[in-house]
């Protein structure tokens, strides 16, 4: 083999067919973003047509075309576009960015492995993950437009692809690109999981685990548990509408005509999709809360408070995700009686996100906080999960709901609680794990910007809407403005537009400073936070197998901040001790208690 | 440059175990991949056949007289399994020619599995029961997707069984090193597990 030959495989399979988990989670991490950037596009797009209904943006229509004809967005392209932001928000950029990213940087690091248990697998997850966003992308183009049905793409608009022009090629696509994305992510949990049961370096027992491992490891059994529920939803799907059955179609007319499809019922998709839907959310925002959990402690420079209670109130989380599906489907018809039971089951949620947010703020609490952008991110998640938690309980009580289904209020409670909390997570997480990830430290200053931009107008855009809800005016409406009742609300709208504006502009200067940084940013030291846990035990340079040598021994739990002796003074000299320090005599390991 | 000259050292030891780090990773790392994918099979056929019965929920389904072929295919699982732990056994004892005949004998009972399917599928047609179209009921199109997504995923066994099949007539498991058959077996047994839940499933629901 030529060298010129060697070096392009070289080249092709470390950085294209990479079998390294640090360069699969880059690989989620970039293409997470960019879809998540598109995202962002185009709900700034479709934030103009609400701000200001009707009028043209004649500039918009060079990005968009036909799209918007005379500067003015063509209605059923709106619907096109929400579906889609909604679609890649949820699924491209909050878990399979998310999760695909830490998950994959951080399990091997952090409980001391080479690499996951497969790195073929993981490679794989990431290719479909790819694949998937691909078709994704290219379904916009088809004839019709891409899928027009809302994100939760309920039959019968889904069904037939005869009802509105995205239910066409688009909605077959989006079928297409979302199986092969559910089997991106059940490859990738099947992995994490694996890898975090079985690939432990000697002395991490689970109770001495970071709280992000528990974190990525409750999201992956959860995505194992609920995503092949959503592919079954999806073959139904599929099957009613290219080969005739009526899992979902019942006594349907179409301009006059009857169709052949009887004794269906779009229920049960309802049931099947919040079947995982749920979960769903809980997979967006559980690595979030791991993520924060851990920066918080290392930043506070005091351990986790309540280490035990944090792993437990996440698996209670995770297992009531299960049984709460219902609570979307109050307005179904269903009966009071099981809209009660789930009602309940929702509202016993309240427990342990309580609990955790108590946790958060008591390992804040006199703590010497070192604010970097991921400290200010993570007390941003702290904020959100609290507000959007709050407006949680309304629409979980079934009595309350009925009065706010489907309007505004779903949408700011929905984006605060899940979709802020889990993107200033992620934020958090890439400002904090940077060095880990390309050897390099990113500004703080633009970090700061990009933090109090983000954080003032995320709440302009959404708390509005709580209002807007409250009126009674619906999610999903082109236009307001040939509904007299809602006509005061159209100031509002332009309000929220503002904000919606600035904030797509503040994300610029995060894209700036991550492509700046990561090219030309300062040196990263070994360990640039003074933390405990063992992926800072690395060096700073990437190679296949983490460790040069033996994977080190962990002796103690991540948390030992500022831990002193009986004279006050700092145990070993510093206000951190490494998992790698044995326990010292007398002294306790914290995970145990 | 002495700094590198070292990190290259260690590289290259750490290269030399990676041979043992394979193999190990692969003993320790197989079986669970295997059952956390069931787990999520499960849920896949969990999801269907909870669909099938809110559905059925809805309106009642009309009976369907099921094909007695599929009772065939039921023992034929059932045996097939035996075959295959009776060749698992055999390869511990280093009996290679009991696991050989064992384990060829147990894709022979897989393919006959599928082709008693497939009539139980043609007597469904031909009774009037569609998979799908104008004249086709919600409970028929359940029982064809049901049994059909079965089969799907008994192919793909088959495969694992292929693979295994040819690695025994090589000669090329021992007790020591057998994981990759262990693997198999126990995706094969799940799939006879998981006919017999879709069989009675079906017998007491919608046939």
């Amino acid at each position: 083999m030529s060298t010129h030959q060697h070096h392009t495989k070289d080249f092709l399979f470390t950085y294209v067919f990479s079998t390294d988990h640090k360069m699969i989670s880059k690989q989620f991490l970039i293409t997470g973003f960019l879809m998540g950037f598109i995202g962002l596009i185009m709900s700034t797009l479709f934030r103009l047509q609400l701000g200001w209904p009707g009028e043209s943006f004649e500039i918009v229509e060079l990005l968009m075309g036909s799209w918007q004809e005379n500067g003015v967005m063509n209605p059923d392209k709106y619907l096109a576009l929400v579906t889609m932001h909604g679609t890649i928000m949820v699924f491209f950029l909050l878990t399979a960015g998310l999760s695909g990213t830490f998950s994959n940087l951080l399990i091997p690091l952090q409980i001391g492995a080479r690499d996951m248990a497969s790195g073929f697998l993981n490679m794989l997850s990431y290719w479909f993950f790819f694949v998937s966003s691909v078709i994704m992308l290219i379904s916009l183009f088809v004839e019709g437009g891409s899928a027009s049905a809302g994100w939760t793409i309920y039959p019968p608009l889904s069904a037939l692809p005869q009802a509105i022009p995205g239910s066409g090629a688009g909605m077959t696509l989006w079928l297409i690109a979302m199986s092969i994305f559910i089997v991106s992510s059940l490859i990738g949990s099947l992995n994490y999981i694996v890898t975090v049961f079985n690939l432990r370096t000697k002395g991490m027992s689970m109770t001495r685990l970071p709280l992000t491992i528990w974190a990525f490891l409750l999201t992956a059994v959860l995505g194992v548990l609920s995503f092949p529920v959503l592919l079954s939803a999806a073959l139904l799907l599929v099957f009613d509408r290219s080969f005739g059955t009526s899992f979902y179609l019942s006594d349907i007319y179409i301009g006059g005509q009857v169709l052949d499809h009887s004794g269906g019922s779009p229920i049960l998709f309802e049931h099947l999709f919040w079947f995982l839907g749920h979960p769903e959310v809980y997979i967006v925002l559980l690595p979030a809360l791991g993520i924060t959990s851990e920066i918080i402690s290392t930043m506070s420079r005091k351990p986790i408070f309540g280490y035990r209670a944090m792993i437990g109130s996440m698996m209670a989380i995770a297992f009531l995700s299960f049984i709460v599906w219902g609570h979307h489907m109050f307005l179904t018809g269903m009966n009071p009686f099981l809209g009660s039971v789930f009602t309940f089951t929702t509202l016993l949620i309240a427990i342990p996100s309580a609990v955790k947010v108590f946790n958060y703020l008591t390992t804040l609490w006199k703590g010497n906080i070192v604010f970097t952008p991921a400290t200010l991110f993570s007390v941003g998640l702290v904020s959100t999960f609290i507000s959007g938690g709050v407006t949680g309980l309304v629409l979980g009580n079934s009595a309350l709901d009925i009065n706010v289904h489907d309007t505004y209020f779903v949408i700011g409670h929905f984006h605060i609680v899940m979709g802020l909390s889990a993107i200033f997570g992620m934020f958090a997480g890439v400002y904090h794990w940077f060095p880990k990830l390309f050897g390099r430290m990113m500004n703080n200053k633009l970090g700061n910007v990009h933090f109090w931009f983000t954080i003032v107008c995320s709440y302009g855009v959404f708390f509005p809407m709580h209002f807007l809800g409250f009126a009674g005016v619906p999610r999903r409406y082109y236009t307001f403005s040939e509904f007299p009742m809602f006509e005061e609300m159209i100031s509002i709208n332009e309000f929220i537009s503002i904000f919606a504006i600035i904030a797509m502009l503040a994300q610029l200067v995060f894209f700036f400073n991550f492509v700046y940084s990561a090219l030309r940013g300062p040196k990263a030291p070994m360990n640039p936070w003074r933390a405990n846990s063992l992926e800072w035990t690395t060096p700073v340079e990437h190679f296949h197998g983490n460790w040069y040598g033996e994977i080190p021994t962990v002796y103690r739990w991540p948390y030992d901040y500022s831990k002193v002796d009986s004279n006050g003074d700092y145990l070993y000299g510093e206000d951190f001790i490494p998992q790698t320090t044995p326990l010292g005599e007398n002294e306790k390991d914290g995970g145990e208690h | 440059m002495k700094k590198m000259e070292e990190n290259i050292k260690q590289m290259t030891t750490l290269r030399a175990e990676n041979i043992n780090y394979k193999e190990e990773l692969k003993r320790k790392t197989s079986k669970p991949l295997i059952w956390i994918g069931i787990v999520s099979i499960i849920m896949f056929f969990g999801g269907l056949t909870s669909a099938v019965i809110v559905s059925q929920g809805g309106g009642g389904f009309l009976a369907i007289e099921m094909p007695f072929s599929f009772t065939i295919s039921t023992v034929i699982i059932v045996l097939s399994s035996v075959a295959f732990q009776f060749g698992l056994i055999s390869v511990k004892k280093g009996n290679y020619l009991a696991a050989k005949l064992s384990i060829t004998l147990t894709l022979i009972l897989g393919l006959l599995f599928i082709v008693t399917q497939y009539m139980g599928w043609t007597f469904l047609h031909d009774n009037g029961y569609y998979a799908a179209g104008k004249d086709s009921t919600q409970e028929s199109s359940f029982l064809y997707l049901l049994t059909g997504l079965h089969v799907v995923h008994l192919i793909g066994g088959l495969f694992s069984l292929l693979f295994v099949l040819v690695k025994t007539m090589k000669n090329k498991y021992s007790l020591e090193n057998i994981t990759g058959m262990q693997v198999s077996i126990i995706y094969w047994h799940f799939l006879g597990a998981l006919w017999i839940y879709l069989f009675l499933f079906l017998r007491f629901i919608i046939a």
